[in-house]
């Protein structure tokens, strides 16, 4: 999917908060039930600041067409067929394309409010991705520990 | 789907006009009829100036810190309900999403400035201008005032002036574009909803035979037209006919100039958007290049690349670039132009007829079209195409480039993309439009500011938003006072 409009880059990032929010809602269960749910209201919350982003940053006299940014490139395959630490390694891949997605967004973006917002954006997907890695980490420790 | 037949509003009412006449609303993307629109009486004209005559009485005396509160309100409604009016202008319309999304945001940020109405009101005053004798002048709203809105931006023009007038205590008609009308529909919920007292404003669908007498009603102050520079002729001498103000912004033939040294990239990627944006039915589309020197072979060949590259569809779909065109006559008529561009020599190097989208048979899709070797003489370099047809001039110079500028009869737009400042205040200082831009495509001036025009892209004094707006909408009384 070609991003080339600044309403299809912020409509594909509002799709990518609703997408997270129902994988960490959907997911929520065992060891992992508090930190999803925190990251599940989260990603609402970031899905209005989107929503509102596309609203009111359009800027009419600037909608110039936009290069370089397809919307393939960020897109990750969710299951929930898997055990925690197959969930934990796909919300560490989400975070990480949700990551990559706002920061191109915020290059390509020529609208200073808009593009600050994708950078903030960015910032707490890097920040929620370390948390999920240093969650991994200690998952795997007390998997080997009851091994 | 049920396809509905729109209503008036009147006096806070919903009314069913009374007239067996309604025209079909389709949808340009794929030619089914939406809703059906009553071409209204000239009686039901009556009834909403009674409505908004008695209505005055009372909105004038309301202060003006209360008139701003509704507009407070009214701008939070739209913010609730942006992306459905959004999606309702792309349905009647086929702008794409995005460009929709833009209208709203404009029409919502002229109600913000005119949220200012508390200080955009304030008269002025001198004392002592002779001995012990102080004058003021004072600003007051001048009674009924009525709008007949374009098909091309149908929901945010008729935001240039409503707000203004009524924030300064008029009451206030729309006549919505008979083309385009359910975006005026879905607006006129929302100020149902923000509670504007009966009468204050006042929706009456229909044509011709609504303006007409609009303008010959004698309780009716002023008219605000945007549309084409004929209807804006006639409409401007027959409100002087009948003593009313009146502003009309009309036709256009906006030209950007490309200087050799022109940042190439951002000045196509602009073109782009000024040409092709809104399928170039924009009165600030820039429709002629005009490429200086050496600029011209790189651009020309930049600009069918880019070009070549836009993807057409449903507006609906964020993915495409660029919609449909309003309606099949627009799309003949468009055809038609590209028929008169060859016949008259230009050569063309990007053809869009013909394009098919895939799932929309019968959408009026053309693609976008470029020509070259195309004269000032040309009927394409002349007229006002308004479709995605984008025509290229070679001059010379700077020097030849304004002349091409100022030989139209038009004076909306136009724009210089270059690296020189000397070069860029020449072109603001010379050059004969109300609008310029400097490596902008589309110069469309924000809420604060008068929306321009000359020549005959222009028939009035004051123009719409921003201060212009509120003195359109105001008398001024001047006051000389002494005490014995």
């Amino acid at each position: 999917m070609n991003l080339a409009t600044f309403g299809a880059i912020m409509s594909f990032g509002l799709d990518l908060e609703q997408q997270a929010a129902a994988f960490y809602e959907t997911a929520a269960r065992g060891a992992l039930k508090g930190p999803f749910i925190h990251l599940a209201r989260g990603a609402r919350k970031r899905a209005v600041r989107m929503e509102r982003a596309r609203r009111e940053g359009v800027a009419e006299m600037i909608l110039e067409p936009i290069t370089g940014m397809d919307g393939d490139d960020y897109r990750v395959e969710l299951s929930l067929n898997t055990d925690e630490a197959g969930l934990l390694k796909q919300a560490i891949a989400l975070e990480e394309a949700t990551y990559r997605f706002y920061l191109d967004a915020a290059d390509k973006i020529p609208v200073r409010e808009v593009a600050r917002t994708c950078k903030r954006m960015a910032q707490e997907s890097e920040q929620q991705k370390t948390e999920l890695e240093e969650l991994q980490s200690c998952h795997e420790d007390v998997q080997e520990t009851k091994q | 789907m049920e396809i509905k037949n729109l209503k008036n509003y009147i006096s806070s009412e919903w009314v069913e006009s009374k007239s067996k006449e309604l025209l079909d609303v389709r949808n340009p993307a794929t030619d089914e009829v939406m809703a059906r629109v009553p071409l209204s009486t000239v009686e039901e004209v009556g009834e909403a100036v009674r409505a908004a005559k008695v209505a005055f009485l009372d909105w004038r005396e309301t202060t003006p810190y209360t008139r701003a509160r509704y507009m407070f309100r009214l701008k939070n409604l739209m913010e609730e309900r942006f992306e459905d009016l959004a999606q309702i202008i792309v349905g009647e319309h086929g702008k794409i999403i995005d460009e929709a999304r833009g209208e709203v945001r404009r029409g919502i940020e002229n109600v913000e400035v005119a949220a200012g109405v508390p200080s955009l009101m304030m008269g002025y005053n001198m004392e002592d201008v002779s001995q012990g004798i102080d004058e003021e002048c004072v600003y007051q709203p001048a009674g009924v005032f009525c709008c007949v809105a374009p098909f091309n931006f149908p929901s945010m023009v008729p935001l240039w002036f409503l707000p203004y007038a009524v924030a300064c205590g008029n009451t206030y008609i729309v006549k919505p574009s008979e083309q385009c009308p359910m975006s005026q529909n879905a607006f006129f919920e929302l100020l149902d909803e923000a509670d504007f007292p009966p009468g204050v404003v006042n929706l009456v669908n229909g044509d011709k035979r609504v303006v007409d007498a609009l303008l010959e009603h004698p309780d009716v102050r002023g008219l605000s037209f945007v549309g084409s520079t004929p209807v804006g002729k006639y409409l401007y001498a027959k409100a002087a006919a009948n003593g009313k103000r009146a502003q009309c912004q009309t036709g256009a033939k906006n030209c950007l100039v490309v200087m050799p040294d022109a940042v190439l990239d951002k000045t196509v990627a602009s073109i782009m958007t000024s040409a092709f944006g809104t399928a170039g039915q924009r009165c600030l589309s820039g429709s002629l290049v005009v490429a200086v020197g050496d600029v011209y072979e790189p651009l020309k060949d930049r600009l069918v690349e880019s070009a070549a590259r836009i993807k057409v569809g449903d507006g609906l779909d964020e993915t495409v670039q660029m919609g449909p065109v309003v309606s099949q006559k627009a799309l003949v008529r468009i055809l038609g132009y590209v028929d008169k561009g060859l016949e008259e020599g230009a050569r063309l190097i990007l053809d869009g007829r013909g394009i098919k989208v895939e799932g929309y048979p019968n959408g009026y899709f053309i693609g976008p079209t470029i020509f070259t070797d195309v004269t000032p003489e040309m009927t394409i370099a002349q007229d006002e195409i308004f479709g995605p047809v984008l025509g290229i001039i070679r001059v010379a110079d700077f020097d030849q480039a304004v002349e091409v500028i100022d030989r139209s009869r038009y004076g909306n737009a136009a724009s210089l993309f270059t690296a020189s400042g000397k070069l860029a205040r020449e072109f603001k200082y010379r050059v004969q439009a109300g609008n310029i831009g400097i490596n902008i495509g589309i110069v469309a001036p924000i809420a604060s500011f008068p929306f321009s025009g000359m020549k005959d892209s222009f028939f009035g004094d004051l123009h719409g938003q921003g201060r212009d707006a509120i003195e359109f909408f105001t008398d001024r009384k001047v006051v000389i006072t002494r005490w014995f």
